[in-house]
């Protein structure tokens, strides 16, 4: 027997801006969406979910990650009750129930979390640097183990439990007798989703989305590229001119894909930047900032001024830092990995239906 | 500036629109014994319930309702009308009396004409007729329709190409080229705005693909296909002349809509549409008609009878808002809904789709005032100032509005509306408290 919570409502509504209570029922937001299908007709099903406070059901729910808030329901909503804006609150939800840490809950709901801890970063970072605990050299040459590091503690102990706690949800739940071999067939969708986040072209035929997608698809391959050069090719200490350039690009793209992403997000010209919760604009800044920051770092050293300007490698540090701690684990990137692996499962879970 | 006050006694009462409610009010007042001076900016008198087929939910003949009262109308002492004219620039004179232009423009006929159509069939141009909602063409001299009145032809000079037929063949000597637009300053005690409404452009709709689609039609050029004089003289789609099987009604186009700037409910698209798809189950027995609504909204006297109805004579009633509409090589079209009852996204094929338009305010009435202008209210209608009290009452002493000018409203509500503003006229002329 489901429990209606009708005061569910108001604690999604720390997660995004819409007006759930407006809704009519007219179904006009499935029909009018492009990714919308039989099997998966989205979104009505979460507004009356969220409406009556199902949160079993919803937790459960993959359908806010068939969404790519392409923002026709938004558009023709009789109602302005914003369901692109509700899937998108939705996602937000759904990765607090997944962390099992619960600190992504408390940084959606509280931006005053968010700042405390980056400014703990920054008091960390200033600390070690007036100190004098590391050496200029060392800095530069702990710098990207530390990222290692970093990297390593994040996906084994948070997003790697998270992705176990999000299978039991959606497949573990719904089939107990899953097949093993479905799951390594599978495998491409998993992949093809997160490397090309395809669905997204069915999205509204027109230009300026596949200008977007474009955008989004070389933004996640340059950051992977910038990651997999400035960790594992240790971009800042090689001499090798291949690696340089390479990094010099990714950096670059990086920068100049998230300032269009940030004027998109302050135009508010399409349906799907217009709302902004606090968790989107420091993603994006932060990448921004990521991209910028290296780039810098890397002419500063090619230049042979870094020693002199040392306190931009320590913004670049603190950017870093504060993007693997906080941003990837517990902010907007977890949907680098929860959306890829919510197609999975949902492929997973209809296939051993049929 | 200098008033001919001359005619001052002329008129009592100006009640702008010849619609079914400003008929009903000028009749009201004329039978009290005032003097009614009625401007209609159209050819004819009768508004757009003259064009009607039947009323909901008695089945009634529309025209059998309008043409006595029209006739009536016309043919009252007290009564002048006006008709193809227009009112500007009304003005405050004195505390009692308000003065206003009347610009009565060229119809380039005379009322010598004695309708014998002898002009319309001579007249060599065929242009698209917007009395039948442009189902089929009519000339450019032309008499309005059937039961138009006056029922004296007008001359369409965008389209006339001059030849000078019509001029040679009327008998009575009624072409007139030379008119031209007359001005003339009246004096009146009241006025009632009685200027109705505007059907919903369902153009507007691109994912509707209205004006794109043939086999896609309005509910006014359903309606046009359901009374006696209807054009094709059968209900057949306009693409190809095939009497339609599968017949949808959407509801709700333009109506309850915020994204279309139109958030309430136009109060009659789900009883016509209901009285349409009875009326079709009368005239192609065979035909499936499924009507796609939001909610049914049968609140009226008779009308929650008059829904079961549909549903006992067979209507298919479907819950879900049609988002888009595609069409078929064969002129079918698709309609994509989500199915309520269900939850699941579904596509429907019909082969004729009528498009419930709703009702939008006429704005009109917002130019007719010269220094201080009518107040509106959030929907863009006539302001109600003392909506439960003096629901005829609006922002300007002595102006009273009546019918869909003050919201949308059916056929009954209009007349009574009506009712309520001759009486509030009434009174106020009288020296009363209004």
């Amino acid at each position: 027997m489901a429990k209606v919570n009708p005061d569910f409502s108001v604690e999604l509504k720390k997660f995004g801006g819409f007006d759930l209570n407006a809704c009519y029922n007219c179904g006009n937001c499935t029909a009018v969406c492009s990714l919308s299908t039989e099997e998966n007709s989205i979104p009505r099903k979460m507004v009356r979910y969220s409406v009556l406070g199902l949160e079993d059901e919803l937790k459960v729910s993959i359908d806010p990650w068939l969404c790519y808030y392409c923002g026709e329901c938004s558009e023709t909503c009789p109602q302005d009750a914003n369901p692109g804006e509700l899937m998108m609150s939705l996602r937000r939800y759904l990765t607090s129930k997944y962390d099992w840490t619960g600190f992504s809950g408390l940084l959606y709901r509280n931006m005053s979390a968010y700042v405390i801890s980056f400014l703990l970063i920054i008091i960390g970072i200033a600390g070690l640097s007036i100190s004098n605990v590391f050496s200029q050299e060392e800095w530069l040459h702990y710098g990207h183990y530390l990222e290692m590091l970093a990297i390593a503690i994040v996906f084994a102990f948070i997003l790697l439990p998270n992705i176990i706690r999000m299978w039991i949800l959606m497949v573990w739940n719904k089939e107990k007798k899953f097949s093993i071999r479905k799951h390594f067939l599978s495998l491409d969708v998993l992949f093809i989703h997160m490397f090309t986040q395809k669905r997204s072209l069915s999205c509204k035929d027109d230009r300026d989305n596949k200008v977007w997608w474009f955008e989004h698809f070389i933004l996640v391959l340059s950051y992977l590229l910038l990651l997999f050069t400035t960790v594992f090719l240790n971009w800042f200490n090689t001499e090798n001119m291949g690696i340089i350039v390479l990094g010099y690009i990714f950096s670059g793209i990086i920068f100049v894909v998230t300032i269009d992403f940030i004027l998109r997000r302050i135009k508010k010209k399409k349906e799907k930047s217009t709302f902004s919760h606090p968790s989107d604009w420091f993603f994006v800044i932060w990448l921004m900032l990521m991209g910028f920051s290296a780039f810098i770092v890397r002419m500063l050293i090619d230049f042979s001024v870094l020693e002199k300007y040392f306190w931009v490698y320590l913004f670049h540090i603190t950017v870093l830092i504060q993007w693997a701690i906080i941003i990837v684990p517990f902010g907007k990137w977890t949907h680098f990995l929860y959306r890829p692996f919510a197609i999975y499962f949902n492929n997973i879970v209809q296939d051993t239906k049929k | 500036m200098a008033y001919n006050y001359s005619n001052i006694n002329d008129y009592d009462v100006l009640v702008i629109g010849g619609g079914i409610a400003g008929i009903e009010a000028a009749l009201n007042l004329a039978y009290q014994g005032y003097k009614v001076i009625l401007v209609e900016k159209d050819l004819s008198i009768g508004g757009k319930m003259i064009h009607l087929s039947k009323v909901f939910p008695t089945l009634d003949c529309a025209a059998c309702i309008t043409t006595p009262k029209v006739s009536e109308t016309a043919r009252h002492p007290n009564i002048k009308i006006y008709t193809y004219s227009e009112i500007k620039d009304i003005e405050k004179l004195g505390e009692r009396y308000f003065t206003a232009t009347l610009v009565q423009k060229p119809r380039y006929v005379t009322d010598a004409c004695t309708g014998c159509q002898l002009c319309e069939e001579k007249c060599p141009v065929v242009v698209e007729d917007e009395y039948q909602w442009g189902l089929v063409g009519r000339k450019a001299a032309y008499i309005p329709f059937s039961i138009a009145n006056p029922r004296i032809a007008a001359i369409d000079i965008e389209n006339c190409t001059f030849c000078g037929l019509c001029e040679k063949v009327c008998a009575a000597g009624a072409i007139d080229f030379t008119q031209e637009e007359k001005r003339s300053t009246i004096v009146v005690k009241s006025i009632i705005i009685a200027t109705g409404f505007n059907l919903f452009q369902s153009e507007r709709l691109s994912y509707y693909g209205a004006g794109k689609f043939k086999n896609l039609l309005t509910s006014m050029q359903m309606e046009r296909q359901l009374v006696p004089t209807r054009p094709y003289n059968n209900v057949l789609r306009p693409k190809d002349g095939k009497v339609p099987d599968r017949i949808a009604y959407v509801l709700c186009v333009g109506s309850r809509d915020k994204s279309l700037g139109n958030p309430i409910c136009s109060q009659v698209c789900c009883m016509y549409s209901i009285k349409q798809a009875q009326l079709l189950m009368g005239a192609l027995p065979m035909a499936d008609v499924t009507i796609y609504y939001i909610d049914i909204r049968a609140f009226g006297k008779g009308f929650d009878e008059f829904y079961k109805q549909g549903v006992g004579m067979g209507v298919n009633f479907v819950k879900g808002k049609i988002a888009n509409i595609s069409e078929k090589e064969n002129g079918d079209l698709i309609l994509r809904y989500e199915d309520i009852d269900s939850g699941v996204l579904k596509e429907a094929t019909h082969d004729l789709v009528v498009l419930s338009v709703g009702i939008l305010t006429n704005p009109d009435f917002e130019k007719l005032f010269k220094t201080t202008p009518l107040l509106k209210d959030d929907y863009g209608y006539v302001r109600q100032v003392s909506e439960l009290l003096s629901p005829s009452k609006t922002s300007i002493d002595g102006v009273f509005v009546a019918g869909t000018a003050s919201g949308p409203m059916d056929i009954p509500d209009s007349i009574l509306s009506a009712g309520a503003a001759s009486t509030e006229a009434s009174v106020y002329m009288k020296g009363g408290a209004s």
